[in-house]
């Protein structure tokens, strides 16, 4: 089976501005893989271009053997890194509103994962508070059937103390033989749930192995290794 | 899908459009109100003629108020939601590019015409309660009536139903005209809001450009003719369905193969 995720010298830039420089990368299917860099490496660059959000300036992207289009977004639930609801509906409308155009979207599963999370389904969104919108999202897009959840940073406005919840919430709730790919820079947070781990630096992937081999070879955690390679 | 897009462009709307259209019947009921009783003579007190004068005013102010901002409110509507954090939502549904688009245009050009329906109605019901310039004014609509369409009441119906049909795409070519150059703008790197608005005024001049060119032309070939011959519904409707097609392949163009949300 072809791997979920092909990128094929995928290249970005802006302007005079190179954001993805020339991108080479497989992302196997049933694994929980780490997209990790600074801030401004690239991250976000590489996973709006997966879900159709930017045109790459030079070679491709395949979800599935697909280029970004209708069939990959019904195969991708999404997380961006900013709200993308509209603040005057309420949490039941989104609900409603995800169940309408997703075929695989769940709605038990995320009544029962608000219910958790003490968040009322009549509260409108613009009441809530940062965190809580993104717990709200979290729950609309791990409520789907998915082969592929792409989930960029998604526990970066949220307290450290709910982060090891949402971390649940993801992993006890994502389909087995789906994919996840997590971008994020709180390393520790999440390098014990990472199957496999990508470095992205200045629009290049520096590194892509699994966290296992890394441990093993490198003799330290990711974090560690990771503040190494990318040390200032 | 088109159905769903389109009650989801009517629920994010319609609470806006009905505030808008309570507004104008409260203020036309008020103004009524004022005609009726005469409030306007001078026999009247100076205070009441003051009130009468007043509530007119807010009245005209009303609908101005209304035009631009139900224009603002779907303009902000289909930016937001297109192009801002929003349309990583609406971007990432499975759904056609054609859709999103037919979907906001019909919904906003619903909104408009029921907008220029109560505006009409208000302005009738107004001028109805001063039976002496409803009379007039009716005199004044049949002459021309008379005068732009033929005589006989085939003619005359066909007309009729031409001109509705040459009046709504001639909204379309509007509304897609600023889509289009919304997404004319988001091609630009800096500055979005402002291109587009560059964008706006560039397209209107070049279309007033070609209307004198149209007119000049046709002007040459029917030196006998007059002025509704030349401009009759005929070039609204060729004009309406040229303009609608270009700006609609140009926010479709923008939106499919050169989206780049930031």
């Amino acid at each position: 089976m072809a791997p979920i995720v092909q990128c094929m010298g995928l290249t970005k830039t802006y302007g005079r501005k190179i954001a993805l420089n020339q991108i080479y990368l497989n992302m196997e299917r049933s694994r929980i893989i780490g997209l990790l860099g600074p801030n401004g490496s690239g991250k976000t660059t590489l996973i709006k271009i997966m879900n159709g959000l930017l045109k790459p300036t030079a070679g491709e992207v395949l979800i599935n053997g697909q280029r970004p289009g209708i069939d990959t977004k019904l195969r991708i639930s999404y997380l961006p890194e900013r709200t993308y609801l509209n603040p005057g509906m309420k949490v039941i409308e989104v609900i409603q509103y995800f169940q309408d155009f997703y075929p695989d979207f769940r709605m038990d599963r995320a009544y029962d994962m608000l219910s958790r999370l003490q968040i009322q389904p009549n509260e409108r969104l613009k009441n809530l508070s940062k965190g809580t919108k993104e717990k709200v999202q979290l729950i609309l897009v791990m409520s789907r059937d998915a082969d592929l959840y792409i989930l960029d940073e998604p526990i970066a406005g949220v307290d450290p103390a709910s982060r090891d919840y949402i971390l649940h919430t993801i992993v006890s709730n994502y389909n087995r033989n789906a994919s996840i790919l997590l971008s994020t820079h709180l390393i520790s947070d999440v390098e014990n749930i990472l199957d496999d781990v990508v470095f992205i630096k200045y629009g290049s992937i520096v590194l892509q192995a699994s966290a296992e081999q890394i441990r093993q070879n490198e003799q330290k955690s990711i974090d560690r290794f990771f503040r190494e390679v990318f040390a200032c | 899908m088109l159905g769903k897009l389109m009650k989801y462009e009517w629920k994010a709307t319609w609470k806006f459009i009905l505030i808008a259209n309570l507004m104008i019947t409260v203020m036309t009921i008020m103004a009524n109100v004022t005609v009726k009783l005469d409030f306007f003579s001078y026999e009247q007190p100076n205070v009441i003629q003051f009130i009468a004068i007043m509530v007119m005013m807010t009245y005209i102010l009303s609908m101005f108020a209304m035009i631009i901002g139900v224009a603002i409110f779907l303009v902000y509507r289909f930016y937001t939601s297109t192009y801002s954090d929003q349309g990583y939502l609406l971007h990432t549904l499975p759904v056609d590019k054609h859709h999103i688009i037919i979907a906001k245009v019909l919904v906003s050009a619903l909104w408009i015409i029921l907008c220029e329906f109560i505006m009409y109605l208000s302005v009738i019901i107004l001028v109805a309660a001063n039976g002496e310039v409803f009379e007039t004014l009716k005199d004044g609509m049949d002459s021309i009536i008379s005068i732009t369409i033929s005589e006989t009441a085939t003619v005359r119906g066909f007309a009729v139903v031409m001109s509705l049909v040459a009046f709504l795409f001639s909204l379309f070519a509007k509304l897609l005209k600023v889509t289009a150059c919304i997404s004319l703008g988001q091609l630009s790197a800096n500055h979005k809001l402002l291109v587009s608005i560059l964008y706006y005024f560039g397209i209107y001049i070049v279309q007033q450009i070609l209307g004198v060119i149209y007119l000049a032309f046709i002007a040459a070939i029917n030196k006998n003719n007059s002025f509704y011959d030349m401009y009759g519904w005929e070039s609204m409707l060729v004009s309406g369905i040229v303009y609608s097609v270009v700006f609609y392949l140009i926010t479709w163009y923008v939106m499919d193969k050169k989206l780049n949300l930031e």
